[in-house]
């Protein structure tokens, strides 16, 4: 069964399409990247996915139910616009907005208690929520979409302003989330974390759905094209016109071949220069360089 | 309905636990009652003791009269005059003002009158406090008439038979209305202006404060955590119901506290209420029941036309530039009711208060004032009703749109755009 359907879906604001014709499948129990430059319109379809906005024409159904105030409270919520009244004991507002989702205070409060004590929040949940660090905060609007248990959860940038560690443990609840059966939408910039956590993405550019799929077989379809050199001494070699595209790092260079390419031939030129190679290997493109390919192809 | 019920709560709850609600509810009162009360004891306490004056009698023969006449008394019942000495034509005059002056510098005395040896001439009354009108007022009075009446005596003629022929006659007032007649003390236009400036404080303030309250949300961003969980005509309306709450709390404690005030006597035994413009002061209760519909009516207009304007401002700047649209019709209420005090009855009079944006605080005045016809307040009421309605829905379509909406504010033609937006 599949999470959340959307078909065709088009939203558009005085004018300006942010949201043209999108169609995605999200697999119950998988977590989905939701990827894409600044103003692509991710947060637009995450709007919609809410039930905050209604889209212009086609159909979005959550757990095989069109998209209703019902459908809402089977998902939890970080919106990528942060924020809570900032005057509310933390308790209490971990507590309002569960029973908003349904739960008894009892059962809210119980369960408050037991995430506040889980990601190390014990001693705050009668401060203000003004008087916690940012990433604090950010922890409690992380237990306040995720308290209700809810089937989806929908992710916006969960890890910025989060320190290593912080990550480290918002990363280890979404996994366990996975482990237990909720379908996870993380919608981020930093590919690192798609490529670590995502079972498969979906790229939007320009209000389009531009490419999705399982993370793997994507990879799989760009096919290994690319290659991780380390050497040290001229780099004349690099300049075989075999290769589309170099991108220098710390260490070495990752060089795109052009399709019909032979490795061995770059190989054979790098021998015959006077470079010394250190390490040679053939890749799959990085999340990155497909998303930048992608988005840049015109 | 449930989620309706947890935003009233937390309105409601987090309002109440303010300081500045404790402030507002109960300390500036108290603030007010005190000073007020302080005002009645230091004036009370001024006129506790007797005057002590010495009379100066250079004709020889008013100052018993004068005596007489001083026969005023405190509210402990001693004599409010202590006459000291009357001294009759004195021998050296320029001695004996050195000495009394002395005395009155000494606080051994606090006046002396000087009666002139021709009647006709002016007395002098020397004090330490020319503007002590505790002393003055009487002691006039009893020198008019002490002359007076010996001016008459002179043409053979008593002052008491004078007195019961020129008594004239009080002119008591009465207002006729449906219920019958009632004697009028001259309190009903006090009992209107103040509820004029009642109505209009109140939709004013708890309309802004509804309107802050969703700027509030906008601004820490609350507001996409809410309309996440639920519908933004249910934040609207909890929101509304959770601030008439807190009115309704404020309100509650005032007149409790006043009622108890009241009738523990404590402004009774200070000597207020029986002279106080406050004794007696009687509100019909058709009038508040009246007047609380009407405000209800208005509440509910007002507070969702200030939550809309809210809804459409990123921040408090932005607020106060399009707030002017609630408040225009409220100020111009405040402008024009003057025109009803003067004439209720009159078709500007009949025709404003039929206007449902004045019809809470202009009807509630003529009501107040004189009752008009039973149709004209049912289709004021009518219409107040209505359009009450059509501006909620109107409002909670602009809020729907606006609370998702940040940056440049709004222009009125945006807003009406909005209104189409499904």
């Amino acid at each position: 069964m599949d999470a959340i359907v959307l078909e065709n879906v088009t939203k558009s604001y005085d004018g300006v399409t942010a949201v043209n014709a999108v169609s995605l499948k999200v697999r119950c129990g998988a977590v989905l990247g939701l990827l894409g430059p600044n103003g692509a319109g991710k947060t637009t379809t995450i709007r919609m996915i809410m039930n905050i906005l209604v889209p212009d024409s086609g159909s979005i159904r959550v757990l095989d139910e069109l998209v209703n105030d019902g459908t809402r409270d089977k998902i939890g919520y970080l919106p990528e616009e942060r924020g809570l009244y900032p005057r509310m004991k933390v308790l209490e507002i971990i507590v309002f907005l569960a029973a908003l989702h349904g739960l008894t205070q009892a059962e809210a409060s119980r369960r408050a208690k037991e995430w506040l004590d889980r990601l190390g929040l014990s001693e705050w949940s009668d401060k203000k929520l003004i008087d916690l660090s940012k990433g604090m905060q950010q922890k409690v609007q992380f237990i306040t979409s995720v308290i209700h248990r809810p089937p989806v959860v929908i992710l916006d940038e969960p890890f910025s302003g989060l320190d290593p560690v912080n990550a480290a443990t918002i990363q280890e609840i979404m996994l366990e989330m996975r482990s237990q059966g909720s379908t996870i939408v993380l919608s981020t910039h930093r590919m690192e974390q798609v490529e670590r956590l995502c079972d498969a993405i979906c790229l939007i550019d320009k209000g389009r759905n531009v490419l999705d799929g399982e993370l793997r077989a994507i990879k799989q379809s760009y096919g290994k094209n690319t290659l991780h050199i380390e050497f040290t001494g001229s780099d004349g070699f690099l300049n075989h016109p075999g290769i589309d595209q170099i991108t220098r790092l710390i260490t070495g260079v990752e060089a795109k071949l052009k399709p019909g390419t032979e490795p061995q031939e770059i190989l054979k030129a790098a021998v015959l220069s006077d470079a010394k190679i250190t390490r040679f290997e053939l890749l799959e493109p990085s999340l990155s360089e497909i998303f930048i390919d992608r988005t840049t192809r015109a | 309905m449930r989620k309706i019920l947890l935003i009233i709560k937390r309105e409601y709850l987090t309002r109440v636990r303010t300081k500045g609600f404790i402030i507002g509810t109960i300390i500036v009162p108290l603030i007010g009652l005190g000073s007020v009360l302080l005002v009645v004891f230091l004036v009370g306490h001024t006129a506790t003791q007797s005057l002590r004056i010495v009379i100066v009698d250079n004709s020889g023969q008013l100052a018993p009269a004068i005596v007489h006449g001083l026969d005023g008394k405190l509210a402990d019942g001693q004599p409010q005059f202590t006459v000291e000495q009357i001294v009759s034509r004195p021998a050296s005059l320029d001695d004996l003002q050195q000495d009394l002056r002395t005395r009155i510098n000494g606080e051994k005395l606090d006046a002396y009158l000087l009666i002139p040896q021709d009647l006709d001439q002016p007395f002098e009354l020397h004090m330490r406090n020319p503007d002590n009108f505790g002393l003055i007022g009487p002691l006039s009075k009893a020198v008019d008439q002490a002359v007076i009446s010996s001016r008459l005596e002179g043409r053979g003629v008593h002052l008491e038979n004078i007195q019961s022929l020129l008594k004239g006659t009080d002119l008591q007032l009465l207002k006729v209305s449906e219920t019958g007649e009632s004697v009028e003390k001259g309190q009903g236009i006090a009992i209107a202006i103040s509820l004029v400036v009642l109505l209009y404080t109140a939709l004013l303030m708890y309309g802004i404060i509804t309107m802050r309250s969703v700027i509030e949300e906008k601004t820490t961003r609350t507001m996409e955590v809410l309309i996440s969980s639920v519908r933004p005509f249910e934040l609207l309306a909890g929101k509304i119901l959770g601030v008439a709450a807190v009115a309704f709390t404020q309100f509650a404690i005032w007149m409790t506290s006043t009622a108890l005030l009241f009738s523990f006597g404590i402004l009774a035994s200070l000597g207020m209420t029986r002279n106080s413009p406050l004794a007696g002061v009687h509100v019909p209760i058709s009038l508040v029941i009246y007047a609380c519909l009407f405000f209800v009516g208005g509440y509910f207009m007002y507070a969702s036309m200030f939550a809309a304007i809210g809804s459409a401002c990123s921040n408090e700047q932005d607020a106060q530039q399009l707030q002017w649209l609630a408040m225009a019709p409220l100020v111009f209420c405040m402008i024009i009711y003057g025109v009803i005090l003067n004439d209720p009855t009159s078709r500007t009079a009949v025709i404003l208060s039929e206007i449902p944006f004045f019809a809470p605080v202009l009807m509630s005045l003529r009501i107040s004032l004189q009752t008009p016809p039973a149709w004209q307040i049912a289709l004021s009421l009518t219409l107040l009703v209505l359009t009450t309605v059509a501006v909620m829905y109107a409002s909670a379509k602009i809020y729907r749109v606006g609370v998702l909406m940040y940056g440049k504010r709004p222009s009125l033609v945006e807003l009406v755009r909005w209104l189409r937006y499904t």
